[in-house]
């Protein structure tokens, strides 16, 4: 049961990268690779400034504000220097795992007793005193530490008002004008929007998303490692993916919707294809095959099928 | 109200693919002057009109709207004052999108856009009472995805849409030319009704003869990047469809004529 709610937890946390790769790859059109920085950079940003005993929710808010630097690099080198966006991302990305080290000071860096949102989440609405158990809730055989629950509570509530931000400036002029530039670029230049500074604030919006989202993570794992990021591109385009065939909308608030539920369900897929026995090296692997599948699937099974129907009709 | 320069346009210079798609344009517009283009296939019509635009920025000349030097203006910021509907359908609206969505775009055209609601309800009624004007009945599907409309319908609402803000400038390239004779009609008929009533200034090229000995008050004609043509006022409401046929013979045999002296010239000297 704890396993299941720590899955639950890492999913929603995880939705923000979710959130943060749909803006990107579905809204902007723009297949950006910063992300595998931009969330390593949040959530080394996040401990460094707990470890020296800033307010964690100050620290969570630079940790964004630091994500979305990183993804405006991103943008002005692809738009404004005209550079591969695919390669703007890499760079930007390299780069930042340096930056990274720099932030840290170190490769791992542990919170150990330091304030930080999980340990402000557990003890929300209590006098208790905070404890290593804590109190439990027993259902049937089941054990639920109450801490863990009001987690949940809180990362839901965050999720939830962040969501409602990003649907809401999508229906704004502004956020109108976002979507219209990945749906049709000429259009919207047409219009009177310069796409370039479009697709920057954009990244930076996305960026920042994925950076919080890493702020959250090391403050939930109790660690930041510069590692963290890897794979964390792929990682959000499975969930964005799963998001979209689980709503079935190509609507703006119900692919956000989509993108926190897919995050959460291919959380609890992976735990449990853990729990049956997937060797965690291959997690990776696992991951990729599946973005994989989901990306030529449909097309390769609409072209096997019309093959097929041809060669019943001759 | 525009002024055009002798701009020139070379694509890919010093290449084997060079293309001189503007050789020395001069074209002086008047405010509320409707102006049909026409030219053979590649002459620099969509060249000449992108040069307007700004989708690109001419080698050489100059561009002036009311009196101010654009030249050297990027696309997004000459908005402001151009409206335009394209020969494709898809290229004037954002497929994944609603209709009314799209429109509040449009009824931002070159403004700032802020964190103000893109549909408030008095937007959305007036969004509503432009597209009933329409008389399409697409004024209850203003939530649907413009994807799921037809080209006609489409190119009708980039028309709507273009005109939204009154442009200084409006600018129609071909915008019919994809459509079926039904809505091609439809939307000519839309496109007088539009420039008629807001008096705008337009430039449309067209390869429909009946259109272009119909519409407008003046018709230039492009061959191989320049303006050999310009008829206005009576001579131009004179001109019939067999008459801009004739001149296209007329051009067509100058340029055969042209091609056989070239190869005499060839034959003579290689
Ligand atoms: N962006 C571009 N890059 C390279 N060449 C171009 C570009 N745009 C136009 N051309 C070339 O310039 C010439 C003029 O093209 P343009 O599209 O203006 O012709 P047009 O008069 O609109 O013809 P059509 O009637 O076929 O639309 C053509 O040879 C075309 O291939
Ligand atoms: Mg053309």
């Amino acid at each position: 049961m704890t396993q299941l709610i720590g899955s639950y937890s890492m999913g929603l946390i995880l939705s923000l990268l979710a959130v943060g790769v749909l803006i990107s790859f579905r809204i902007l059109a723009f297949r950006d690779l910063t992300v595998e920085g931009s969330i390593t950079l949040g959530g080394a940003v996040a401990a460094a400034m707990l470890v020296s005993g800033w307010n964690p929710w100050l620290a969570t808010f630079v940790a964004f504000l630091a994500g979305g630097c990183a993804g405006a690099v991103t943008g002005v080198l692809a738009t404004k220097l005209k550079i591969n966006g695919l390669l703007a991302g890499i760079l930007v990305m390299t780069a930042l795992y340096s930056v990274n080290l720099r932030v840290m000071g170190r490769s791992n860096l542990p919170l150990m007793n330091e304030k930080s949102l999980m340990t402000f989440a557990q003890h929300l609405g209590t006098a208790e005193q905070p404890t290593a158990s804590g109190g439990t809730w027993t259902i049937g055989r089941w054990v639920i530490r109450t801490a863990d629950l009001r987690v949940i509570g809180f990362l839901t509530v965050v999720i939830g008002s962040v969501g409602a931000v990003m649907y809401a400036f999508f229906q704004t002029n502004l956020g109108l004008a976002m979507r219209a530039t990945g749906d049709n670029e000429q259009m919207i230049c047409a219009l009177g929007v310069e796409v370039g500074w479009m697709q920057t604030f954009g990244l930076a919006i996305s960026n920042g998303l994925v950076a919080l989202s890493g702020a959250l993570l090391v403050q939930y794992q109790g660690y930041a490692d510069v590692q963290m990021g890897m794979g964390m591109v792929v990682w959000g385009m499975a969930s964005v993916i799963i998001g979209e065939s689980l709503v079935g909308s190509r609507q703006i608030g119900m692919l956000l919707i989509g993108s926190v539920m897919g995050s959460v369900l291919f959380r609890l897929l992976v735990a449990n294809a853990l729990r049956q026995g997937l060797n965690p090296n291959d997690l990776k692997l696992a991951t990729a095959l599946f973005v994989l599948i989901a990306l030529v699937g449909p097309s390769a099974v609409d072209a096997a099928s019309k093959k097929f129907r041809t060669a019943v009709k001759t | 109200m525009l002024d055009i320069e002798q701009i020139r346009k070379t694509f890919h210079p010093g290449t084997p693919n060079e293309v001189r798609a503007l050789q020395g344009v001069d074209l002086k517009i008047d405010e509320g002057s409707f102006v049909i283009v026409i030219g053979t296939n590649g002459s620099g019509k969509s060249t000449l009109l992108n040069a307007v635009a700004g989708s690109f920025f001419v080698d050489t000349g100059r561009l002036k709207l009311n009196g101010q030097d654009i030249t050297h203006w990027p696309e997004h910021r000459r908005a402001r004052f151009i409206g335009r509907v394209f020969q494709n359908p898809f290229t004037g609206t954002a497929p994944s999108m609603t209709i009314a969505e799209n429109l509040a775009l449009a009824a931002r055209r070159g403004r700032m856009r802020g964190l103000g609601w893109a549909l408030n309800p008095s937007i959305r009624h007036e969004l509503y009472e432009r597209v009933r004007g329409m008389g399409l009945g697409l004024e209850n599907r203003l939530n649907n995805a413009i994807g799921s409309l037809s080209g006609g319908q489409r190119q009708s609402l980039t028309l709507l849409m273009a005109g939204l803000i009154k442009p200084d400038l409006l600018l129609l390239d071909e915008h019919t030319a994809a459509l079926d004779p039904k809505s091609a009609d439809q939307v000519i008929r839309l496109t007088e009704e539009v420039i008629r009533r807001d008096k705008l200034t337009t430039m449309m090229v067209t390869h429909s003869m009946q259109q272009a000995a119909h519409l407008g008050d003046r018709l230039i004609m492009m061959v191989r990047g320049r303006i050999i043509y310009d008829f206005q006022g009576a001579e131009k409401r004179r001109l019939t469809p067999e008459d801009l046929l004739d001149r296209f013979d007329e051009v067509r045999r100058s340029d055969l004529l042209d091609e056989t002296a070239a190869s005499m010239l060839q034959r003579q000297y290689v």
